[in-house]
């Protein structure tokens, strides 16, 4: 009785499904990237400033001045050029006729001074490098093709920085804005650029799916390119081995660039792909909450600092693909001072200092954290191998795993932030600022890179200094003479600066490396047959 | 005596009692197997990932330590997991059943119903919760594996107790003035010591391998902990070259679970083939 | 029958009414103070104390948990803290996925383990029932998570046989969307090769998952047929010189699989559970790997919300199960 019933059901349905259409489907073809790597948290470029972010934002929003090449060159892009006056309190760019947005509507320097508007209102993300000498009024439109910068001080970064800063479609955005919100509630899961590629919205999925389509009408042209790629499939795999498996099947064409040196041979050896190794500025650090006791104890840090097998790590893990960083600046940056002395593992320094800070009444007994990104494993690795150390001093350390958003938004109060965490510090822009500037001068407290909560004075004024003065000699021995008191003061652990390592498929072409952005420019790539 | 002869009639019970045997003694004596058991947390960066060899019998792992020994270690980490949930479980069930079960008011339907709500959820899921609100760690894997446990438990001793409450020798324990703790203790738990123990043998298979689960979502044990899901989650970024970071530590928690259920089953048809239905 | 059901439902209704307090307690005790959450990371404490007094957070508790199970209610389980979407249109989005592996997999477990454990209980005592015996309780030790990692590196890294992650290939239109479920929908219109791709991808994660239900599904329907080729029924009717195999398909499967039936429940969340590692490693979109992201990330409100949706589904196959049971053996019915 039932069968019959469900026979009878069953080819209703069918019939009814073949009077139906039929879904069209696309075969992954020859012109289409499957870009493997990791989303940003929101696709609002103003409210985050990382790595992911800088990968999205390169193809989705045009910026006054882009980098090219390694080493980086910065290269006018929606601006034409730039003057200066009044000292460097005055800085004005011409902005190129024919720039649209993918909406149609042209891009003028209402829009541009709008953006900086905004973002310098919201102080999130690329707000950090701008906030000390730019109010949100500061920029103007005196014309459709003008935007003039009114600095509060003379800012030498602050070309360098233009590229943080993405250029919204004002219209779009003010047409969604909700409380005041500035758009951000809408623009997370929205978007209104420019760029060389166009999302679709349709079909993002949060974190996990983002289709992008070539803006055929991009104001730069696509002459540079024979066979741009028309769709670019953006899927992040999170789990490493399966993104690097992936990638060796022919699955993906990429990994992030944060690839293990354990698998750069395996993925050479491989017929599907080949690692792309870059000289990069990406510094390697285990954070301290200098304000979380016991932190806060000189003595402390520099135990922590002499528990840590730098050379193990280095030569063990990184398998020569890092060199030890002493400080808080790129060895291979002006600003860092080549004889800066370098901790090394030394367990016997270290139990004489936690003897002196016990001394000093620091909890030393307390069982103390460090968060690690959960899908890489440097992370890891390193907090292990800290633990190893720590554990023969009788200091107790606890791994905890987490993920890059929840740690970063964590950053924004002492007591929220961990006791400790591991992550890098990628080139956002080729300036000291980048790095020391940004991550111990105290009036960036609540950001991610300066969440060891470091406060001293003398640094901040050299800092503070440096920021202010054009000449780049000048410049450098201030930034040496903080790296020295900062190493002195034992702020943070710092490992290595590395190479980026990224695997990428051999049908790939035309993928040129930039620190900003890790390369993920799609406009010069294009797929080999 | 007779019992005896028929447990060892049945080959595959005696298996898993015999394995179960060589887990305790491995735990118990691994201090003397391994010469010094800070061993498995130090790690010769240099000899990262080495395949299984004379000098390492199951190769390194990704930091240069010794997996045979974090192998053998973790059993003992195992075991004292599984030994505490399952002691808790008993804890909190057992006497719950016993007052379900025995007593006939609202006590005894709530909680009843308290297990329905515990029951409600599938075990892992409901470790998920328990472990997002109380922290992730070996100890909230815990707490949140025996709060999950208990209920079987529970369930189990109802049951029995049920069916005893209406026995003669109950009724006449009554009659003779019996306090009802006493008839509980010295005549219902006995009777129904046997079904507890036959539910907390198969309930340490299903707890050790949890806790793995837990471990390998990094949910549970956190490094340097050799516990062996943590050990396959670790292993994973290291396949195939090295699969022997994968494969000792899962071979570990099969042959751990396998001893488990094989001399739970053997017990559970040597008691009281009717408890064949669950868990 | 419906007053069966009936009873069933009403029983149920305790245990998740029991799950919502639960859930809410959990809600209020996370240590994080929402207020401060939810008004941003700016506040002041103003503009905190407002968005206390907007929430109702600074009501007594029991006028909190009525407002809790009206948000319930209407559907309104918060946002996820990573999405920014609503908890439940994550959850609703990625439902599908996980409902297709667990039914993939039950199917696979009962079409396979009932013929088994039939087969192994007939030849009592032989090679075959032997080897299943032992298979079948090994089945069950085998960790899912480690079982998957090795049957993803031999077939999708060594042999390159079968897809390495995921659910369909990239770039290819899944089928029309009538269920959700690209098996049914791929044949429900006639297209083939999709089905061909959707079978590709599910059947490591499938194959994974299966093998406990498999091995337990397996035992019981072995030690229930053989409980009842011991029955008189079948003495009398192999005396009356029916055929052997019309006995063992008429009467003794139907008699026997009620064993293996109740199992299904239990064998059902199991499978939940499982399913949250083998998504993880295969990358399977589905309720699973949503739910270990959102522990990582502390994504408290997805992960009280994931244990009510598991809560009542779990709750409503246990109670088609009843029914499924009840009609095999019409006298638990009769007992109400």
């Amino acid at each position: 009785m039932k069968r019959r019933t469900f026979l009878m059901g069953g080819s209703a349905v069918v019939t009814a499904a073949m009077m139906g259409e039929r879904a069209a489907f696309a075969l992954p073809g020859p012109d289409e990237l499957i870009w493997a790597d990791d989303l940003p948290g929101t696709l609002d470029p103003h409210a985050v400033s990382d790595v992911p972010m800088q990968g999205y934002m390169i193809n989705v929003y045009d910026t006054l001045y882009v980098n090219k090449q390694n080493p980086p060159k910065l290269v006018p892009w929606l601006a034409t050029g730039h003057t200066v006056a009044d000292g460097g309190l005055t800085v004005t760019f011409k902005l190129r006729d024919g720039a649209k947005f993918h909406d149609g509507h042209p891009l003028t320097s209402d829009d541009v001074a709008w953006s900086f508007k905004r973002m310098l209102a919201i102080k999130k993300g690329p707000a950090a490098a701008f906030l000390p000498v730019l109010d949100p009024d500061g920029a103007t439109a005196p014309d459709p093709t003008t935007v003039v910068f009114k600095l509060k001080r003379v800012y030498a970064p602050f070309l360098a920085a233009t590229p943080l800063v993405a250029i919204l479609n004002r219209r779009l955005v003010e047409a969604n804005v909700k409380d005041n919100d500035w758009g951000q509630g809408w623009l997370a899961t929205n978007a209104a650029g420019s760029g060389s590629y166009i999302p679709d919205i349709e079909g993002y999925q949060p974190v996990q799916k983002l289709d992008l389509k070539r803006n055929r009408d991009h104001f730069m042209g696509w002459s540079d390119n024979t066979a741009p790629i028309e769709t670019v499939r953006r899927r992040p795999i999170r789990e490493t081995t399966t993104r690097v498996n992936a990638l060796i099947k022919g699955d993906v064409d990429c990994t992030d660039s944060y690839l293990p040196p354990d698998q750069v041979e395996r993925v050479m050896a491989s017929k599907t792909a080949t690692v792309s190794k870059d000289q990069s500025m990406r510094l390697m650090t285990l954070r301290m909450n200098n304000k979380k006791a016991p932190f806060d104890n000189l003595n402390f840090r520099l135990a922590v600092s002499h528990a840590f097998n730098y050379k193990g790590f280095i030569d063990g893990v990184l398998k020569g693909y890092a060199v030890r960083n002493a400080g808080p600046i790129p060895v291979n940056l002006w600003g860092a001072p080549q004889d800066l002395p370098a901790y090394e593992l030394d367990l016997d320094k270290a139990k004489d200092y936690l003897a002196k800070a016990k001394a000093e009444g620091a909890p030393v007994d307390r069982e103390i954290e460090i968060h690690i990104q959960e899908h890489l494993a440097q992370t890891t690795q390193a907090a292990q191998i800290l633990q190893q150390g720590l554990r023969k001093v009788g200091v107790n350390l606890k791994i905890i795993p987490n993920l890059w958003p929840q740690l970063i938004s964590s950053t924004a109060k002492p007591e929220t932030t961990p006791d400790m965490w591991a992550h890098w510090v990628s080139s956002y822009f080729i300036d000291p600022e980048n790095w020391i500037g940004q991550m111990y001068d105290s009036q960036f407290h609540g950001t991610w890179k300066a969440s060891s909560w470091y406060k001293n004075e003398k640094v901040d004024s050299l800092l503070h200094e440096a920021r202010g003065l054009e000449a780049k000699d000048q410049r450098q021995a201030l930034y040496e003479q903080a790296s020295r008191i900062i190493v002195a003061d034992a702020v943070d652990i710092w490992i290595y600066n590395g190479v980026e390592l990224r695997g990428i498929s051999r049908r790939l072409r035309g993928f040129n490396f930039t620190p900003i952005g890790s390369g993920a420019d799609f406009h010069t790539m294009w797929l080999a047959s | 005596m007779l019992i005896l002869k028929k447990f060892l009639r049945d080959v595959p019970a005696v298996l898993g009692f015999g394995i179960i045997v060589a887990l305790c003694l491995i735990a118990l004596l691994s201090p003397l197997i391994i010469s010094d058991l800070e061993r498995i947390y130090d790690g010769d960066l240099a000899a990262r990932l080495q395949p299984p060899s004379l000098e390492f019998w199951f190769g390194t792992d990704s930091l240069g330590r010794d997996v045979f020994a974090r192998v053998i270690v973790g059993s003992r980490g195992a075991l004292q997991v599984a030994l505490s949930v399952v002691a808790l479980a008993i804890g909190i069930g057992v006497p719950a059943g016993l007052y379900a079960g025995y007593t006939n008011g609202w006590g005894s339907q709530l909680v009843m119903r308290l297990t329905d709500v515990f029951l409600a959820v599938p075990q892992l899921i409901l470790a998920l919760s328990v472990a997002q609100l109380i922290g992730r760690g070996l100890g909230s894997a815990m707490a949140a594996l025996a709060l999950t446990y208990w209920p079987f438990f529970c369930r189990t001793v109802y049951g029995e107790v049920r069916r005893l409450r209406n026995a003669l020798f109950i009724e006449a324990q009554q009659c003779l003035g019996a306090s009802t703790p006493r008839i509980l203790f010295v005549h219902v738990l006995p009777n129904v010591a046997s079904a507890v123990i036959v539910r907390a043998t198969i309930g340490m298979g299903f707890t050790i391998m949890t806790t793995a689960v837990l471990g390998f979502l990094g949910v549970g044990a956190t490094p340097p902990n050799p516990d062996w899901g943590l050990a396959v989650a670790e292993g994973r970024d290291y396949l195939p070259q090295s699969w022997w970071t994968v494969a000792f530590p899962g071979l570990g928690i099969f042959i751990t679970v396998l001893g488990f259920n094989l001399f739970g089953d053997g017990l559970r048809d040597l008691v009281d083939p009717r408890l064949r239905r669950s868990r | 029958m419906a007053r069966f059901v009936l009873h069933r439902l009403v029983l149920t209704i305790p245990a998740l009414f029991g799950l919502l307090v639960l859930t809410f307690i959990m809600l209020r005790v996370v240590p994080n103070d929402p207020s401060a959450a939810l008004a941003g990371e700016n506040a002041t404490p103003e503009q905190i104390a407002e968005v206390r007094r907007a929430y109702g957070f600074d009501q007594p508790l029991w006028k909190q948990f009525v407002i809790y199970v009206g948000q319930v209610g209407t559907g309104n389980l918060g946002n996820s803290i990573i999405s920014n979407r609503p908890v439940l249109r994550d959850i609703a989005d990625r439902l599908p996925a996980t409902m297709e592996l667990t039914f993939v997999s039950l199917l696979f477990a009962t079409v396979v383990g009932i013929p088994i454990g039939a087969i192994a209980a007939v030849w009592y005592q032989s090679l075959f029932d032997h080897a299943v015996r032992v298979l079948t309780v090994a089945g069950l030790a085998i960790a899912s998570f480690w079982f998957a990692i090795i049957l993803q590196m031999i077939f999708a890294m060594e042999l390159d046989w079968l897809p390495l992650r995921g659910r369909f290939p990239e770039g290819l239109a899944p089928p029309y969307h009538l269920t959700g479920l690209y098996f049914v929908d791929s044949l429900l219109t006639l297209r083939f090769d999709l089905f061909g791709r959707a079978a590709e991808y599910i059947l490591m994660p499938a194959f994974t998952l299966s093998l406990a239900g498999l091995a337990s599904i397996a035992r019981f329907t072995r030690a229930g047929v053989l409980e009842t080729l011991q029955k008189e029924f079948v003495h009398y009717a192999e005396a009356a010189g029916y055929r052997r195999l019309r006995i063992i398909w008429v009467y003794v499967l139907r008699n026997s699989v009620v064993g293996a039936t109740t199992q299904i429940g239990l064998l059902f969340g199991g499978l939940i559970s499982s399913a949250v590692a083998v998504e993880a490693i295969f990358d399977w979109p589905g309720v699973g790997s949503y739910a270990v992201n959102a522990i990582l990330s502390s994504d408290y409100k997805a992960v009280l919300a994931i244990t009510l949706v598991v809560g009542l589904i779990y709750a409503l196959v246990n109670i088609m199960v009843d029914v499924v049971h009840a009609w095999l053996d019409p006298r638990v019915a009769e007992k109400l």
